[in-house]
């Protein structure tokens, strides 16, 4: 497991280089696919920053696609008269703040839950979030708000997504790598494997928890943000979605949990499987990602890369002179 | 000449609901000294521990460290001043390597500078689990967990290490080995605490002996006069007259 410590951001730069070529070789829905794809990667190291690094499994995450959206969208309308890019860059900095106000005022309490606690109490985090955005008037969650279009007059959005979500998931990928590195990251892998003894090390656990959160808050909020105006046009509903929650989990299960390339794997294979093996099948997507789920956690609860370390692992036995 | 002590407990007690885990224990430990705390199964030895290292916070008294008080501190805090800890149970983290779980103890612990790569190699090397280095804490023995715990503990760079049963459910091979790594690691000028069973290995390795019975510290003082204190045998064996 020893690598260079610059090849591993080299590697993700070249990675996304080769895919921002997407568009000018796949046909329109291989596009789409691929936007989903991204975007869900991207989502999902997000999550792992907390959930797979510190080992506090948000159930709710998408409270923050919602937030972010709907924070970025509301100054946005106020603002309409600019420049699309600077609008954009508007938007980001009002979702990722509001990510960033709202993580920060529940870390406090909600970071003392563990284990499953934590993660039941996120889900009630994000229904509470969407329910306030749906019933207060100001919020326009029911009535649902625009965004102004950013793409080009001379591009197809659909690729200027794609390129926009892949360069947004590049830098939450680095982000992710300078945690993963760094001294804050080795003390979030000792809150998950054990977060007494951590203490007792010196960690500073609640400090290291808190600030992962709101990471982990504010790189999701800035995601939904350029989700939202992918749709061009979003509800409460549109949003603060269930299914998203689910996703994030299973994303970080089928990749690997608590690994830095599981998350972006698990979403490029679910995202996969249920556009494209199942794309057909409308609704029957959510049957298979339950029923992935099932089989994830009985049968390889380490993910595709856990298998893979578990063959090679043997493989090394296997080769290995017997004493 | 008298140093100030490297620790020393004032008026500790401790109530659970009504219960009187820790009652107005005090003492001071010498810089450089081996100390072990003994005394019958539910004494509060491990509940005395848990108060030094701030897991549970006392009811009253006080606990200095280099004269610093760090009573009701937050765990982390306490073992940012230099004060480290080897659970009874050992609680490796069960995914990482023993080089692994070891930086850890490297990369935090006591504030200041450090070499994480040498402190986390000497910390294997004092409690002789180098060879170790790239095994994952989940296929060690109860002995190697033991030495890890101890070297997680050692490579903080602590200046007093609290050792709670650290030669418990050893076999006579693994008590001796561990034994040795004490001693080493004393003369690399760390102060050791211990609550120790194994009466042989504490008569052997102890400078002095503190005994708590029921809450109550009830002798002080070298191991063999402690040995043969009449109120320690009662407290160990019952008396004639229970």
């Amino acid at each position: 497991m020893k690598r260079s410590p610059a090849l591993v951001p080299l590697l993700i730069v070249a990675a996304a280089l080769v895919l921002a070529l997407g568009p000018f070789v796949l046909p329109p829905f291989y596009v789409r696919v691929g936007q989903l794809m991204v975007y869900s990667a991207g989502l999902a190291v997000a999550w792992a920053i907390l959930g797979g690094f510190a080992g506090y499994a948000s159930f709710g995450h998408a409270a923050f696609i919602g937030v972010g959206a709907f924070a970025a969208g509301l100054v946005e309308n106020q603002f309409s008269a600019l420049a699309p890019g600077l609008l954009l860059a508007l938007g980001l900095a009002v979702g990722g703040g509001a990510c960033a106000v709202l993580s920060a005022a529940v870390a406090y309490p909600i970071l003392r839950l563990r284990g499953t606690f934590f993660s039941i109490a996120m889900l009630g985090v994000c229904h509470v979030c969407a329910e306030v955005n749906n019933n207060v008037d100001f919020f326009q969650g029911s009535m649902g708000i625009n965004f102004p279009p950013l793409a080009p007059a001379s591009m197809d959005p659909a690729d200027f997504f794609f390129w926009l979500y892949l360069a947004a998931g590049t830098i939450v990928m680095l982000i992710a790598w300078l945690i993963w590195r760094s001294r804050f990251g080795a003390g979030l892998l000792s809150i998950r494997e054990d977060e007494d003894t951590a203490r007792m090390l010196g960690v500073p656990t609640e400090r290291y928890k808190r600030l992962a959160f709101v990471i982990s808050a504010v790189l999701t909020g800035l995601l939904g943000v350029i989700y939202a105006h992918a749709l061009g046009y979003i509800t409460t509903d549109s949003v603060y979605r269930d299914d998203t929650n689910l996703n994030l989990i299973v994303f970080s299960l089928l990749g690997g949990m608590g690994t830095l390339f599981g998350p972006v794997i698990g979403a490029f294979l679910l995202v996969f499987i249920t556009q494209v093996i199942l794309g057909r099948l409308l609704d029957f997507h959510l049957f298979a990602t339950g029923l992935l789920l099932v089989l994830l956690v009985l049968g390889a609860p380490g993910g595709v890369l856990g298998v893979v370390r578990g063959w090679r692992v043997r493989r090394r036995a296997a080769t290995a002179p017997a004493e | 000449m008298s140093a100030a002590p490297i620790l020393q407990v004032d008026g500790l007690s401790k109530s659970f609901r009504g219960l009187r885990a820790i009652s107005e224990v005090s003492f001071a430990i010498e810089a450089g000294s081996i100390t072990s705390i003994i005394g019958p199964n539910g004494a509060g030895k491990s509940t005395l521990f848990n108060l030094i290292t701030g897991y549970l916070a006392p009811t009253a008294g006080d606990v200095r460290f280099r004269d610093r008080r760090i009573t009701g501190m937050a765990t982390n805090r306490i073992a940012e001043l230099g004060v480290a800890r080897a659970f009874q149970i050992a609680r490796p983290f069960r995914d990482l390597s023993v080089f692994e779980n070891v930086r850890i103890g490297a990369l935090f612990g006591k504030a200041g500078s450090r070499d994480v790569e040498a402190t986390t190699r000497r910390g294997m090397e004092l409690a002789a689990i180098a060879h170790l280095a790239d095994q994952p804490a989940n296929t060690l023995t109860v002995g190697q967990l033991r030495h890890l715990e101890v070297a997680r503990a050692i490579a903080t760079r602590a200046d007093l290490l609290l050792a709670d049963e650290p030669c418990a459910g050893l076999n006579p091979t693994e008590t001796a080995a561990m034994i040795e790594v004490l001693r080493r690691i004393r003369a690399s000028g760390v102060t050791i605490v211990l609550v120790e069973h194994d009466m042989p290995s504490v008569m052997e390795v102890s400078d002095r002996l503190l005994v708590l019975d029921a809450g109550a510290m009830i002798a002080d003082g070298p191991p063999h006069e402690v040995a043969g204190d009449p109120r320690v045998i009662a407290a160990y064996l019952g008396s004639p007259d229970d």
